[in-house]
Order: C-alpha cells, then sequence, then structure tokens
C-alpha cells in the first residue's frame, strides 16, 4: 500500500454536497443493493423489497390503485395553481373562471385537466373497488383497508361534489341545489343539517365559501392520511392477494423479483402512458362552463352531478325517504360490512370466486340489464301506487310497496340460484351484488341521457330544449 | 427471453407516452395565444347574448326597441357612448343619474342587477349590435307598445282656432301629438307608464307649479326636464293647453296605429299557435267557417290596428264564440298571432270566402279544406311542456311524441336486449356444465 501524498483532502464544494444529498452515487446494480434502497426511502417503503412475480400481471390489477393515486397527484398539483387564480366569492368565481379560460396562459388547460381528471377519479375509484371485490380482496386481513378504501371513496365522491359547485356557472348552481335538496330528507335532523352545510336556506355565497374550505383543506387532508395508510396497509396485509395454490403446487417456491426494477419501472411506465392520455384528452375537451349562476332561471330539467344520478332516478320512483336515505345507507352499510359478512378464504385472488361465479356474475348482469329498463318504464307509465291506494301514507305506498316489488323477486332469484345451481354463500352475495350494481348503473345511465324535461323518459337524441 | 421481449415493448411504449406529452405540450403552447384571443371574443359573445335578453327586460320600454331611445329617454345606440370610459358607464347604470328618469339598477342599490348583469350591459353599449337586439326584444314579445307620435285630426283641429288664443291652444296640440302623447296617450288620457294630464285634478294645479313640472321634470320619475328641446313660449303654451282642455273637442289627439313589430321567428312562432288554436273556427288560411268570421279580409285589416286585434284575442269577444285568450297565452304569444294576421294584409281579397264544411260525394271528392279535429296538433305551446313527471296527460303526451320508430331505437333496443340475453345464455349454458375443479381448492 502507498502512501496518500501529503496532499490537502480537496473538501467537495457545496453544490457537489447537494447533488451527492440529492442523486445517490449510482443506482445499485445488485439485488441485494436495489432491496437497500426501498428499505432505507420513505417514498419507496410502501412497496416490499421483493414482490412475487405473478402479482405484476397487467391483468391481474389493471394497476388501478395505482392510477387512483397518480389521479389524486395531478389532481393536488393542478390544485395548487388554480387556487392562485380563485377567489370564492360570488359572482366573482365566475368571472375568475372565465379570466382562467381567457386570459391566463394554460389556465384553460390547468382547468381541463383537474376537472378531467376529478372524473376519472370516480370511475377509477369505482373499478378499484369492483376489482377488489370480485378477486376477494377485502377478506381479512385485509378488511381494514377494504373499510378504509370505501371511506376514501366516499371522500372523492364529497370532494368532487364540493368542487362541482366552485365555476359558480348555472350548471355548478343547480347541480349542487339538486343534490343537497336531497340532505333535507334525513330523518329529524334533515333541515338542520341542510342548513349547516349550505350555511343558509339556499346554495348561496355561503355554500360557495363552505364548498371551497371543505374542497381544499379538510378533504384534500383526509384523503391525504388515508391514502398514505391505504398503501401501507397493502404492504402490511402481504402484498397482492394471490390464488391459494392446489395441494401439489405448495412446494414450489413462488418465484419472487427485487421491486427495484421491476415493479418501480412498470409503475413508471404506467404513470407516463396515463399522464399522456389525460393530457391530450384535457386539451382536446374543454370542461364545461355555462352561464354564470342565476338563482331565479332553474334549467329544466335540473340534474346532479353525473354519479348521483342513480340516485336522482331512484328518487323518482320512491319515497324521497326510502330513494335518497335509506336505500343508499343501506348499500353503503353492506359495503361496509361486506369483509365481516362472509370470511370463505378459499376462493382469494380468484376473479369471480369460481367458474360458478364467473356465470352466476354473467347471469346477474345479463338479468339486470333487462329487467331495471323494464321496471323503470313500468313505473313510468304504468305503476301508480299513490293513486291505486290514495288513503294509504305515502311511505307504505311510494315506499315499502315498491321496495317489496323491487326486492322479493331478487329473493326468489337467490333462491333459485341456491336451490338450481347449488351457488354457495359467497357466490350468492356475488351474484346478489352483481346485479344490484348493474342495476344501478343502468339507473345511472337512464338518468344522465334518457330523462328530458320534466324528468319525463325521453330517446337521448329527441330530447326538446326549453328556455 | 419472452422477459426480454416485454421490457422492450413496455419501455417503447414508456418513450412514445413521453413523446406524446412533449410533442403535444409544445403543439399547445404554439396555439395558446391564439387560443386565447378565440375564448376571450366568446367571452365577449356570450355576455352580448345574455345583455341582450337583459336589455329586452329591463331598458327597453324606455330607450326603444334598437336603443334608439323613446321621447325624452337618450338613444344608446349613440357612438358618443362606445368612446365612454367603462367605470362611467358602469357608475351610470349601477346608481343611476340624478334629476333624470334614470333608476339605480345595481342591487346594492336596490335594483334588480347584479354586478355581472351590470358589466354585460355595458359590454352591449360599446359592442353590442342594435338591430340584432331590437330582434331580441320583439322575440322576447317585450317591443315598447308606446305610441311614438300621432297626428291631430285635422278637423276637431281648425276647430279650436275659433277658441280664445286658438293659436296658442294649437302649437300646445301639435307639441304634445309629438312630443307628449307617447307617454301620456290619446287626448292626454293617460296610458301604464304616465298619469292622465286631462283630468280635473291637474287642471286644478297653479301655472307656475305645472311650468315647474315641464321645465325641470318630476324627479324619480320617467317625467324629465323639458326646457332642453322646448323654448319658454312652447312652455307656456303647453300649461295652457293643460289648464284649458276641458275645452278642446275629444278625440283630437288620437290614438296612433302602432305596428307591432315581428320578425322571422315571431312569424314562424305566430303561424304555428294560429295552425293550433284558431284555424280551427277562423279557417286555415283564416279565409272563415260557418263557427267564426274571416280574418283574411281587406275590410277588417285596414280598420283594425295591431294594437285593436291585441286587444280582441286577449279579452275575446263577449256573447260570441271569441274566447279569452289571454289567460291562455302570453302576451309574446298573442303578438306573434297578430304579426301573422296582420301579413295577410297585402294580399287579402275584398270579400271573404268562407270556407264550407264537407261537400258531398265519397271521401276522396270531398272539399278537404275544411279542417277537422283530426287535424289539428294537440293544444299546447312550446312552454307548456314543463310540467311534473306524473302528470299522466304529460307523459301520455311524451309518449306520443316519441314513439316514432327510427333506426337509433332499434339499434338501442337490438344491442342491449342481444348483449343481455347472451350474458343470460352464457351464464346459464355454463351453469349446466359441470365445473372444472381446479378453481376452488
Amino acid at each position: 500500500m502507498t502512501e496518500p501524498t501529503p496532499q490537502p483532502n480537496p473538501e467537495p464544494s457545496m453544490i457537489d454536497r447537494m447533488r451527492e444529498r440529492l442523486v445517490p452515487d449510482a443506482m445499485p446494480s445488485d439485488d441485494r443493493g436495489r432491496m437497500r434502497m426501498v428499505m432505507d426511502s420513505l417514498v419507496l417503503h410502501i412497496h416490499p423489497a421483493k414482490v412475487e412475480a405473478s402479482t405484476l400481471k397487467w391483468t391481474y390489477t389493471w394497476g388501478l390503485g395505482g392510477l387512483a393515486g397518480l389521479l389524486m397527484t395531478i389532481l393536488g398539483l393542478t390544485g395548487i395553481v388554480l387556487i392562485n387564480n380563485y377567489t370564492p366569492a360570488a359572482p366573482q368565481a365566475y368571472l375568475d373562471i372565465l379570466e382562467l379560460n381567457s386570459n391566463v396562459w394554460f389556465g384553460e388547460l390547468i382547468r381541463n385537466l383537474h376537472h378531467w381528471s376529478a372524473n376519472l377519479l370516480i370511475v377509477v375509484s369505482v373499478l378499484h373497488l369492483i376489482r377488489v371485490f370480485v378477486t376477494g380482496a377485502y377478506r381479512p386481513p385485509r378488511e381494514l383497508n377494504w373499510l378504509i378504501g370505501v371511506a376514501m371513496l366516499l371522500l372523492v365522491i364529497g370532494a368532487n361534489f364540493t368542487g362541482y359547485l366552485l365555476p359558480w356557472d348555472q350548471l355548478a348552481y343547480w347541480a349542487i341545489t339538486v343534490g343537497t335538496s336531497i340532505i333535507s330528507y334525513v330523518p329529524l335532523i334533515g333541515n338542520w343539517l341542510s342548513r349547516l352545510i349550505l350555511g343558509g336556506p339556499e346554495v348561496g355565497a355561503n355554500t360557495l365559501l363552505n364548498f371551497y374550505s371543505m374542497h381544499i383543506s379538510f378533504i384534500p387532508l383526509l384523503i391525504f392520511g388515508l391514502m398514505s395508510y391505504h398503501f401501507w396497509r397493502v404492504r402490511k396485509d402481504g402484498g397482492l392477494t394471490l390464488p391459494k395454490k392446489a395441494e401439489s403446487d405448495s412446494q414450489v417456491k413462488p418465484e419472487r423479483v427485487t421491486t427495484i426494477p421491476h415493479l418501480i419501472r412498470r409503475e413508471f411506465i404506467f404513470a407516463i402512458v396515463w399522464i399522456a392520455i389525460i393530457l391530450v384528452f384535457a386539451m382536446l375537451v374543454p370542461a364545461p362552463l355555462e352561464g354564470i349562476a342565476n338563482p331565479d332561471i332553474s334549467p329544466n330539467p335540473a340534474k346532479a352531478p353525473w354519479y348521483f344520478m342513480g340516485l336522482q332516478e331512484l328518487l323518482l320512483h320512491f319515497h324521497p325517504l326510502f330513494g335518497a336515505i335509506i336505500l343508499p345507507g343501506l348499500a353503503i352499510l353492506a359495503v361496509f360490512l361486506l369483509p365481516f359478512f362472509d370470511i370463505n378464504l378459499t376462493s382469494v385472488g380468484v376473479y369471480f370466486r369460481s367458474q360458478r361465479g364467473r356465470s352466476l356474475t354473467l347471469l346477474g348482469i345479463g338479468l339486470a340489464l333487462i329487467a331495471t329498463p323494464i321496471w323503470v318504464v313500468l313505473d313510468e307509465y304504468v305503476l301508480n301506487w299513490n293513486a291505486w291506494l290514495p288513503t294509504w301514507d305515502m311511505l307504505i305506498s311510494n315506499g315499502l310497496i315498491p321496495l317489496a316489488v323491487v326486492l322479493l323477486p331478487l329473493i326468489f332469484l337467490d333462491e333459485w340460484i341456491y336451490k338450481t345451481f347449488r351457488a354457495d354463500t359467497e357466490e350468492r352475495v356475488l351474484f346478489i351484488a352483481t346485479f344490484l350494481f348493474t342495476a344501478f348503473i343502468v339507473l345511472t345511465i337512464i338518468g344522465i341521457f334518457f330523462r328530458g324535461p320534466g324528468m319525463s323518459l325521453y330517446w337521448p337524441w329527441a330530447i326538446p330544449t326549453i328556455h | 427471453m419472452n422477459n426480454t421481449r416485454t421490457y422492450l415493448i413496455e419501455a417503447l411504449i414508456g418513450l412514445g407516452a413521453t413523446l406524446i406529452i412533449v410533442t403535444t405540450l409544445g403543439q399547445y403552447m404554439l396555439n395558446e395565444s391564439s387560443r386565447i384571443n378565440e375564448a376571450q371574443a366568446k367571452v365577449l359573445s356570450a355576455q352580448l347574448d345574455e345583455s341582450m335578453t337583459l336589455y329586452a327586460e329591463n331598458c327597453a320600454v324606455c330607450h326603444g326597441l334598437n336603443g334608439e331611445g323613446i321621447g325624452a329617454t337618450p338613444a344608446l345606440d349613440n357612438p358618443a357612448l362606445v368612446t365612454m370610459t367603462f367605470d362611467d358607464l358602469y357608475k351610470t347604470i349601477s346608481r343611476g343619474r340624478f334629476d333624470t328618469a334614470m333608476p339605480a339598477w345595481s342591487k346594492e342599490d336596490g335594483g334588480p342587477l347584479s354586478d355581472y348583469q351590470i358589466e354585460e350591459m355595458v359590454a352591449l353599449i360599446q359592442y353590442g349590435d342594435w338591430n340584432a337586439t331590437g330582434e331580441r326584444v320583439v322575440n322576447l314579445g317585450l317591443a315598447p307598445l308606446v305610441p311614438f307620435t300621432t297626428d291631430p285630426n285635422p278637423a276637431l283641429f281648425a276647430e279650436v282656432q275659433n277658441l280664445p288664443d286658438g293659436l296658442t291652444l294649437q302649437t300646445a296640440i301639435q307639441i304634445f301629438a309629438s312630443s307628449c302623447v307617447a307617454c301620456h296617450g290619446a287626448d292626454g288620457l293617460g296610458t301604464g307608464i304616465a298619469p292622465a294630464l286631462n283630468d280635473p285634478a291637474v287642471r286644478a294645479k297653479t301655472a307656475d307649479e305645472l311650468t315647474r313640472t315641464i321645465t325641470f321634470g318630476n324627479a324619480g320619475t320617467l317625467m324629465a326636464g323639458w326646457s332642453n328641446s322646448l323654448t319658454g313660449e312652447e312652455i307656456n303654451a303647453m300649461v295652457t293647453l293643460i289648464q284649458r282642455w276641458d275645452e278642446i273637442p275629444a278625440g283630437i289627439i288620437p290614438a296612433p296605429n302602432v305596428p307591432i313589430p315581428t320578425t322571422a321567428e315571431s312569424i314562424a312562432l305566430g303561424s304555428d299557435l294560429y295552425t293550433a288554436n284558431c284555424s280551427r273556427c277562423h279557417g286555415p288560411d283564416g279565409q272563415g267557417t260557418p263557427r267564426a268570421p274571416s280574418l283574411n279580409v281587406k275590410g277588417l285589416l285596414t280598420t283594425t290596428s295591431d294594437l285593436a286585434l291585441q286587444q280582441i284575442i286577449t279579452s275575446g269577444v263577449p256573447g260570441t264564440a271569441m274566447p279569452t285568450w289571454g289567460d291562455r297565452m302570453t302576451d309574446a304569444e298573442i303578438q306573434a298571432i297578430v304579426g301573422f294576421i296582420r301579413q295577410w294584409e297585402a294580399t287579402a281579397p275584398e270579400v271573404a270566402v268562407p270556407a264550407k264544411g264537407g261537400g258531398g260525394g265519397p271521401p276522396w271528392l270531398r272539399n278537404q279544406t275544411t279542417t277537422t279535429a283530426a287535424q289539428q296538433p294537440a293544444a299546447g305551446t312550446s312552454n307548456s311542456t314543463a310540467g311534473q313527471a306524473n302528470n299522466p296527460h304529460q307523459t301520455q303526451q311524451a309518449v306520443t311524441q316519441t314513439t316514432t320508430l327510427d333506426w337509433r331505437i332499434l339499434l338501442l333496443a337490438f344491442g342491449a336486449l342481444s348483449i343481455s340475453f347472451t350474458l343470460i345464455f352464457l351464464g346459464v349454458a355454463s351453469l349446466r356444465r359441470k365445473p372444472p375443479k381446479m378453481d376452488k381448492a
């Protein structure tokens, strides 16, 4: 060994030190170094150091959870930019949006990105929920993550709904008016709650301020906290669900690969492809903006935001207490309780439980696709319980009876698949859930596209415009 | 091998996405300034569109159909206003103008308009198209129907000369017929917007009081000060006329024949409404039927003014089958019908040829011009379609409107049914098969 020359060791410059801190010397080239890197980093720590190769398949998760996270990031970044050109006051809010669209460089693009990402986020969140449901990934030990996920879905809808009002145009004003009118049907505290949320008897400047503060502080904060927890929990619960191996395969060790580069690379490519898609879409399709909010002129029909159209459609067929409070409340409760209802672990990680489950899913979708429009048309033109039972309470004649008319066939259907096809409990849950969810989607589509003035049924291309 | 290929494909996809992001962002940036210009033009045209409706609803009654001004109200289609600053116009509209008929319009000052709407009104004054505004006013049925000017009845006018101080009275009558009749009405009997002057209470006022009102106007009302347009002598003559109106023969200043303004849109609406509501009795072309007199005849159209026609339609004719249409239609709709009927005047025959019903013989030989109930479209106008979904009549109408089969309905029905049946068939078919064992442990 030669002695180092007695030169003074050159101190690294400040720039060098900063670069060293920011960028590690080199990407580790061996698996061990890569695993270390994951372990040492807070951000990368949401992933385990190694993942099973089979969970990397695109077609298993479709990347829906990651896409939701990406959309959250886009929403956060564009949202911060949008705050800079926005005043939560009527009518200044509308003027700010007009200015954003017509006098700010990239203003419209940022708004479009925010708008379309927000709407895509709702679709993606619901698809993510469906994916987790049909692969049985909500079963213990993942039940807590399922609950967090459902809570986040509700928060995402809340964020979208509060953001819906902010442009303060006619579309926003009346959609929020219709949407919030449901609140007053909450038993006992409805009116008080409605006044609390709206800050007055009707949607006005106070509502705008309430919604704005909810939209930029409380809801994003909650979502950010829950999201971090959600990601971390995925790792803590043992990563993604995998199908149970048959007895003969249990000896073979599953192939495991390092997170860097295999998982990270796919995540980056996936993110960049989706950024490109959203960017191009936002450049081509401008976010809607109508005239300034005018409480004196209501559009006909006044429709809630599109993701509430299924509920608004229900309201046309049920007493408001049933259509707006009891049925959605029961649905949300059922989704929350799902992990505790059926803890059979046999089919975790298999799409649609089993071969029979797949068949029953097809059957459920097909039946709901036919039954729902028929029921809507029947209820619109033929069934008129109020007129047939004039002396009965509205709650019974327009609530319980239609509910029974809808639920009884469903119960018989459940009995039928139980007896005829020997479906087990989890397949029956799958069938009922598929049927109800498809029915809800059909109701949403009918509400969005087939309802014209006075909420009467029309063909989508024949809806008359009324001023 | 397979891994390498997957890796390569994924890397290429990522590279392509990056390229798309970079190029589209660059393209967007190049296009940004022209996009901003387009967006600004769009904002302006949207504001102008809304402001024309606001003008029709709030301003046309005083400032006229095309912003030309009525009586003492100033014109708005004035090039001088275009060069005024935004602030001056905005403040004038929002706060009103002291000592004139211009009230404050902003909500803060008790008016009906929001700040945003006042901004739109300024845009209309500075960038608006007054002809288009006039059309909008007519289509909304808000055209001001005040008589503008008229000519005194010549025979009675000559009589006035024989009265003491007849020349002064004649001067005053001429001024009244050209400047005052617009608001104070025929023979000074008043209209909806101004009080009667031919009235004992007014006659009882002193000359000083009347002179002051005419000279300086009446603050807070539409009455403007006339000192700029009338000389002192002329104002004195007006005072004389007002104080001695009981000596003037009635009918000397007739209500002028004011045509109801029309546009292509209003004529089309009038035609539809006529076919739906009037043609059954008055005949499809106004030739009349045994049930009601003809309208398409010179004698009626030349002697009946638009206002009279509107009055007849609105209130009906007592003791005849002509009902009161004012309960069923808006003023705008009735005016549209009058405009439509007025079109016949040029070609109307001297003698009406009422349609005779039926005729003899087999159906194909009968007189087809008679309208039958089957030909009538459902009664109801465009704005009565709004209603509750539960209204059975309403839903009936919705059904009849939409039951025409076209390819889209067939496509939708066929698509939905085939998808559903395929799914059900697949589901049931695979359920009958024995399930493979591998899925469930």
